[in-house]
């Protein structure tokens, strides 16, 4: 059987030679397919083998140069893991934030062994876990690139580096029977105290000088006056019912505006159940963020501060307001009534650098009870010491040559001091001069050495903001740099054995009583003393004198006013470019100072009258603006002019922190330095200048606003404001208002279902909302920049900006309404505005790639490398929240060499700043760095809400609302916004939402979009809200609806 | 032959001066056979020089970023979409000319069919450039076309109206392409017959497919004409119905119109004629073409400038009507104080709009300016401007000022790379149009025969004595000649 053989024909059956070589064959018969020549496919030149190796390798050759990879960076693992380190988990260390005289505790995320991130510490009873914007931008200050890398020597414009023990033996040379004076800002670290006693010691004859930029001499002058003391007590904003401050600007930049602000946040919060509010009433000259925020304004001319003063003491005293009139009077009278009516529960401040001024303040404040109630004295804010006339005096002793060696930290006086360019004299004249600050700036670099102390990251201390209550600093990184911690310099000097470390170490141990109690400390970042609260005998024996010191005075048309801005303060974080990025408040300019004019100034001096909207029109649409000459002091300068309503007819505002010359690539040459407007007045120096001459000149400036249109134009749509007055009598307003706007569409109560034909989604599970009271919101700035270090938000540059182009996720808008041309009827809102991931994106139909969708969270989410950049979803946003990468602003792009330094397009230094690998290790690596030509917005901090997800899960229960917070949330020194999950009926957004349901309302809610961000409307103490024509009887409101308009 | 009666003799005749076929082909086909002229030559050179400033231009937004133009964070669309929609819309009349008057049996289409129908096709291949230059990573502009792929269920969104254009200007693109094709391949099949060199033979022979002008391939011709004009009509209201959707379905005051798609379509007829105005009155004079392109021709077509502007100024004025009457506050801000406010930011350029586009071509209510060479030349520039401005204040005026007045734009005005895109596309549209009537014949030499003995000026008083004829004469004429 197996040899049975079956043939198919005779061919095959005989085997013939033909057969064979047939057989062999794949096809037995020729092919029919003829090749170009005429040959078959199997002698064709290219094969069909051929065909598809080309095929194959053309299609990899062609995707290979598409994907256009980057290259790759190889990152080098641990071989020994420290033990209690894991790559991708952040650690917390409790540290302090020290800027100056000012403390705050915060807390630092340290990822990998970068501090990454700076948060208020909430266990501290002094900030209660506030944070300002330069809180949150001090983190990028630790990886700036201006910082001084290790100690050198100066001579000239040229330094030398020198190893830190040739730096020592140097400078001990130079110290040595010297008579030194040590120049650091006020100084309430208890450690740090005992360090400089030590110090001194040392070096016989020499003394310790506490310089503050911006001083307050005339409060420590007038408290010694009145009290006593040369001191300043701490505030509680808190326990007022009435606050009045006189051009004090509290919330912004006034002695602890972080601390003020979370206070002054309780008086705000607004309880529909029991509709109650403070009431702030403000008297200044330009606009502050504290006067935008005020109930009630009144300005007047900066030198009538005194004259206000007075008046206001006397309308509280009984014997009248002198010295004013017209609205003025009236509305010192109307506060007067209010404070006597508050009595206990009253609050006066005065920004004054006057000490007579400040002396009757503390007459108004004591005559309405307030000492012991709203002010302590059992535990002064020790933020600011230093006193004017003895920096003063130090100058004249360097002259002199009574003092002949100068150790500078931490301050700047060859910038900040009035007198520059005469300390600068002085300095040169030390035998040796040593700076012990971060950076070679303006005084280091006149120096002849430099000892660079560590940043504030990377050093051990303490500090003592007020009285009792200690906050503790730890490193949270190894030192970048060769730099020592000025402490441990100045005990090396002193010849001391101990180091700072083990000083700090022993003295906490001692003082907590063990080394469990010191490491508890450590972790928990602050140690309080029970708080006590107490009065002082107040001495009104100067009060008359004072009185009659500063009525009668007059000043000339314009006056000016010197102020800090919330962004930049005194300057010394003018390398920061998160700063200089972030807008101001009230003017919305970035990268910049300017003078702050009144409209009238505009209408008389430039010609352009803001109130007739098409000169209006012209101006704000131009970034260029109209440059005048100042004559102050006989000192000219060319400054922009930026027309603010709400600034009083002659006033000038000028903000200090420009015009920096050594402060690095991104902050020199940032403006014009306005310190040199200071002037000594014999006791202090003083911030305003009675008289400024002035001249237009035919030049432009352009300064680049973030937001030109000053007024929300009556859209309530938009924006809903109602006066408590108003809400008393009719709770449902807001709900009303909102009912008629959505009537067409199912009225309140259906509208979600009947404003569209579609179905509705139901939302299982988390959904993710936030919640955004505009009524505690003051407009800070913080979470932009808490938003911009969390999420890697690039920097783009002046350049960029006056394109239109910033990238800032979460921003604020500010309008104000009223008659620009009477600054007290000047109303100002601000409302934050982020992504609304709203349920029924407009964006999100839009996208032809899909890249924006909708998460089953609720979150509207970007998939950057999904997006091809058609900006569709930017033109259909209505809030105008999604930022495109017009350029290369990350250095992340797959392009080489594509960022341009001129022609169109080109970018700052400042943006190679922050592209510089040292600055790069600031950036969350949890957060995709964004390539350029991609749309990026909000993300509701999605990285926190998955590592919150992940946490519940891993610890097997629900989420809550501990878990997640979003990076706005934690900075909000006022507590503003809420993020949580909306299905959860327990989380706080689901109660604040509930109980504040009269309030409750969605920007722009009738073209149902449904967001998930909302708003509470803001409630102000007022007498009616400018420009609201439906809450308001007669013609009057139409007046100011017109009004409104053109603001 | 039917056809043949009802040709009026009030009817001005289509092809003047004394013309037989070979005389025709002749004056058509001759260009191409001689060497281009100095103004051809001038022209070309020019076209290519803004083409590839153009093409700078365009490296220099890949390579640096969308930052190039001057867009910013309020107005994402500025040049780049208007100038898209402006060339789409340009795309129009050669379609409308080709597909629906053939359908409609109008004899003047076939004097200026072939070349409007080119200019469809450049103007689309303009009209695309900026879709996809404008976007941010147009390395990856492959994600809009729905291919499998290996990311997953990721697919492109059927919602976007962007990627309804992605369709709606590849297919108007295609069949525009294929139905010019079609229709030059007896023309090409001349030119390969006439041509003495080597070269133009065999270049010709490859374009004219084989064609031998038998029975059997004019009757497949025919249909195919007919299938491809069937196709084309209804693409000629999609295009633009589908441009309009990009705004009409947003949520943007101003942009958010259902006027828009019939708004759109008649705008965009009306620069599509235009601009066939404006090209026309150049060839005829330039290639000597005034007996096939005459004063019939653009008279005819001023009629439906001056219709279609009307059109379009009814869609204007109902527009700002609704904006008033409705209660959409926003909207009627955009018109209000956006556009109809002179003295606002951007309020010249409605004016600019209403004046060039609805004003002007009343004009042409007066047969003298109908029939008036420079009259006409000038008010198809200006009409191309107007439509420009239209595009310009649709989608800049309505986004610079929207819902949030904290978002509100500064002035926006082009960069010198933005405006060499523009340029750049008129390189392109150009390039293309010399390269065409040098290597083309500018006029549908076939179709030009088929209506010359009804409506060639040599003919027509022949047939004069037809009208008057009953048909049984007629049909009895007929059939006793041939």
């Amino acid at each position: 059987m197996a040899k049975k053989k079956y043939w198919q024909s005779f061919t095959e059956l005989n085997q013939t030679e033909t057969h064979q070589k047939l057989a062999a064959n794949e096809f037995r018969e020729e092919l029919p397919v003829v090749s170009g020549e005429g040959k078959g496919i199997e002698n064709a030149s290219a094969s069909r083998r051929d065909f598809l190796k080309y095929l194959g390798f053309s299609t990899a050759a062609a995707m290979a140069a598409a994907s256009c990879e980057t290259p790759v960076k190889k990152a080098i693992p641990y071989l020994n893991k420290p033990q209690n380190l894991v790559p991708g988990v952040a650690d917390y260390y409790a540290t302090t934030y020290v800027s100056g005289g000012e403390a705050i505790p915060v807390v630092a995320k340290v990822r990998d062994g970068r501090p990454i991130k700076l948060e208020g510490n909430t266990l501290s009873t002094y900030s209660k876990g506030g944070t300002s914007a330069r809180v949150q931008a001090a983190v990028l200050d630790l990886y700036d690139t201006a910082r001084l890398r290790t100690p050198v020597s100066i001579s000239g414009d040229a330094s030398t580096a020198l190893a830190i023990d040739a730096a020592d033996k140097a400078i001990l040379e130079g110290l040595k029977d010297a008579k030194v004076a040590l120049v650091t800002p006020s100084i309430s670290s208890p450690t740090t105290k005992l360090v400089i006693a030590e110090f001194l010691a040392k070096y016989p004859g020499s003394r310790h000088v506490q310089f503050d930029a911006v001083s307050y001499s005339s409060l420590l002058l007038a408290n010694e006056a009145s009290f006593g003391k040369k001191a300043i007590p701490s505030y509680h904003f808190e326990n007022a019912k009435v606050i009045v401050s006189l051009s004090a600007d509290f919330l912004g930049t006034w002695l602890s505006p972080v601390t003020f602000a979370k206070q002054y946040a309780a008086g705000r919060k607004f309880d529909q159940k029991n509709p109650e509010l403070s009431l702030h009433v403000q008297f200044e000259s330009a606009l502050s963020l504290t006067g935008s925020n005020a109930d009630k304004r009144y300005t007047h001319a900066p030198s009538a501060e005194g004259t206000v003063a007075a008046a206001l003491l006397g309308a509280v005293s009984g014997t009248g307001a002198t010295g004013v009139e017209g609205a003025l009077k009236k509305g010192i009278e109307a506060t007067a009534e209010a404070l006597k009516a508050a009595a206990g529960k009253a609050l006066v401040v005065s920004g004054s650098t006057d000490p007579n001024v400040q002396i009757i303040v503390n007459a108004i404040n004591n005559a309405v009870g307030a000492y012991g109630t709203t002010i302590n004295w059992a535990a002064p804010l020790q933020v600011a010491q230093g006193i004017d006339s003895e920096f003063e005096t130090l100058v004249a002793d360097l002259n002199s040559g009574a003092v002949n060696a100068v150790v500078i930290y931490g301050v700047n006086p060859a910038y900040e001091y009035y007198n520059a360019a005469g300390f600068a004299a002085a300095l040169k004249k030390a035998k040796i001069s040593v700076s012990l600050s971060e950076r070679l700036d303006e005084t280091a670099s006149l120096c002849k050495y430099a000892v660079p102390s560590h940043h504030f990251l990377e050093s051990w201390g303490d500090a003592e903001p007020k009285a009792g209550s200690y906050t503790l600093m730890q490193p949270t990184i190894n030192p970048l740099f060769k730099t020592r911690q000025f402490q441990d310099s100045l005990l090396v000097w002193a010849g001391s054995a101990n180091t700072y470390e083990s000083l700090f170490k022993s003295t906490w141990t001692s003082k907590l009583g063990s080394a469990d109690a010191y490491m508890k400390a450590l972790q928990d970042g602050v140690v309080e003393a029970p708080a006590t609260v107490a009065g002082a005998a107040f001495n009104g024996a100067g009060v008359a004198a004072a009185v009659s010191a500063v009525s009668g005075k007059k000043g000339g048309k314009y006056e000016l006013v010197v102020y800090q801005k919330v962004s930049l303060g005194d300057g010394k974080q003018a390398n920061n470019p998160w700063l200089q990025e972030l807008p101001d408040p009230i003017t919305k300019a970035t990268w910049d100072n300017y003078a702050i004019v009144s409209p009238q100034f505009g209408k008389e001096v430039l010609k352009i009258d803001i109130a007739d909207s098409r000169q209006a029109d012209k101006y704000e649409v131009f970034m260029k603006k109209p440059v005048v000459k100042f004559t102050i002091n006989k000192k000219e300068i060319e400054l922009p002019v930026l027309i603010v309503p709400g600034v009083h007819a002659g006033t000038i505002a000028i903000a200090v922190g420009y015009g920096r010359t050594k402060a690095g690539k991104a902050g020199n040459e940032v403006g014009k330095n306005a310190y040199q407007f200071l002037t000594y007045s014999g006791s202090t120096v003083s911030w305003t200048v009675s008289d400024v001459a002035i001249a237009k000149t035919e030049t432009w400036y352009e300064v680049a606003q973030t937001q030109t249109h000053s007024s929300y134009e009556g859209r309530h749509e938009v924006i809903k404001e109602v006066t408590l007055k108003d809400f008393k009598a009719n709770p449902e307003l807001i709900r009303e208002e909102r009912n008629a706007e959505l009537k067409n569409y199912g009225g309140l109560d259906n509208y979600e279902r009947d404003g569209s034909p579609y179905p509705l989604h139901d939302r299982p599970g988390i959904k993710w909302g936030m919640s955004i009271d505009l009524n505690s919101c003051i407009g800070c700035g913080a979470c932009s920049v808490a938003c911009t270090a969390e999420n890697n938000i690039p920097v783009v540059g002046k350049s960029e900006v006056l394109r239109f182009h910033e990238m800032h996720w979460m921003r604020i808008d500010r309008y104000f309404s009223g008659n620009p041309y009477d600054a007290d009827s000047v109303q100002t809102i601000y409302q934050p505005m982020l992504c609304q991931h709203c349920d029924n994106a407009p964006c999100e139909n839009v996208c032809p790639v899909a890249a924006t969708n909708h998460s089953s969270e609720g979150i509207n989410q970007m998939t950057y490398n999904r997006c091809i950049g058609t900006r569709y979803c930017a033109n259909n946003c209505p809030y105008k929240v999604r930022r495109f990468n017009w350029l290369d602003y990350t250095g992340a792009d797959s392009f080489k060499d594509n960022q341009l330094t001129e022609g169109v397009g080109k970018l700052d230094p400042a943006v190679f700043q922050m592209n510089d690998d040292l600055t790069r290790m600031v950036l969350n690596p949890d957060v995709t760095v964004r390539s350029r030509g991609v749309i990026e917005k909000c993300s509701f901090c999605v990285q926190r809400t998955q590592e919150g997800k992940l946490k519940a899960k891993k610890e097997g229960r629900v989420l809550e609302d501990t878990d997640v917070k979003s990076a706005c949330q934690q900075a909000c020194p006022t507590d503003a916004i809420v993020f949580g999950n909306a299905n959860n009926p327990e989380s706080e957004i689901s109660k604040v939402r509930k109980s504040n349901s009269q309030r409750y309302f969605a920007a722009l809610e009738q073209i149902h979009v449904l967001p998930s961000v909302t708003y509470l409307a803001k409630v102000r103490n007022a007498e009616h809200i400018a420009g609201h024509a439906e809450h308001e009887g007669g013609a009057e409101h139409a007046e100011a609806k017109h009004e409104e308009k053109h603001a | 032959m039917a056809a043949f009666k009802y040709e009026s003799h009030v009817r001005e005749p289509l092809v003047e001066g004394k013309k037989d076929y070979h005389q025709v082909t002749e004056d058509i086909v001759r260009p191409i056979e001689s060497s281009p002229s100095k103004l051809w030559w001038v022209g070309f050179i020019i076209s290519v020089i803004l083409l590839l400033f153009g093409v700078y231009s365009i490296y220099r937004e890949v390579t640096y970023g969308v930052g190039e133009w001057n867009l910013n964070k309020t107005i994402g669309w500025g040049w780049d979409i208007t100038n898209f929609v402006w060339w789409v819309g340009i795309g129009h009349a050669g379609t409308l000319i080709s597909a629906i008057l053939l359908l409609f049996r109008q004899g003047w289409r076939t004097g200026v069919n072939r070349a409007a129908e080119a200019m469809t096709i450049f103007a689309v291949m303009c009209a695309g450039q900026f879709p996809i230059w404008h976007m941010g990573r147009v390395w990856m502009a492959f994600f809009v076309l729905p291919y499998p792929n290996t990311r997953g269920p990721l697919w492109v969104n059927f919602n976007s109206p962007l990627l309804w254009d992605v369709f709606a200007i590849s297919t108007y693109f295609t069949v525009s392409l294929l139905f010019w094709y079609s229709g030059l391949i007896p023309d090409l099949a001349t030119v390969r017959d006439r041509a003495k060199l080597k070269w133009r033979k065999k270049m010709y022979g490859v374009l004219a497919f084989g064609w031998t002008g038998s029975t059997k391939h004019w009757q497949r011709h025919e249909s195919l004409s007919l299938v491809l004009a069937g196709m084309s009509t209804p693409l000629v209201l999609s295009v633009h119905t589908v441009v309009s959707f990009d705004f009409a379905t947003s949520v943007i005051p101003g942009w958010h119109t259902t006027i828009f798609p019939p708004y759109f379509v008649a705008g965009a007829i009306f620069s599509g004629f235009a601009m066939v105005q404006t090209l026309l009155l150049i060839t005829r004079k330039v290639l000597k073409l005034e007996e096939y392109i005459t004063l019939e021709h653009i008279e005819v077509m001023n009629k439906v400038i001056v219709l279609t502007g009307s059109i379009v100024g009814i869609a204007y004025l109902t527009e700002l009507f609704i904006s008033w009457y409705g209660q959409n506050k926003f909207e009627g801000w955009a018109f209000m104080h956006n556009r109809l406010d002179l003295f606002s930011p951007y309020g010249w350029s409605y004016y600019l709009m209403m004046g060039c586009n609805v004003l002007s071509p009343q004009i042409f209510w007066f047969r003298k300016m109908r029939r008036n060479l420079f009259v006409t030349f000038f008010m198809s520039i200006l009409v191309n401007i107007g439509m420009w401005f239209e595009r310009f204040v649709i989608i800049v005026t309505s986004i610079y000022r929207d819902y949030l007045p904290s978002s509100w734009s500064t002035y926006y005005t082009p960069t010198i790379y933005e405006i060499g895109f523009y340029v750049g596309t008129f390189g392109l549209f150009f390039t293309c149009y010399f390269l065409f009537s040098k290597f083309f014949p500018v006029i549908a030499v076939a179709e030009i025969k088929h209506i010359l003995k009804k409506s060639g000026e040599a003919y027509k008083p022949a047939n004069e004595k037809v009208e008057t004829e009953s048909t049984e004469e007629f049909y009895h004429q007929v059939s006793h000649h041939h």
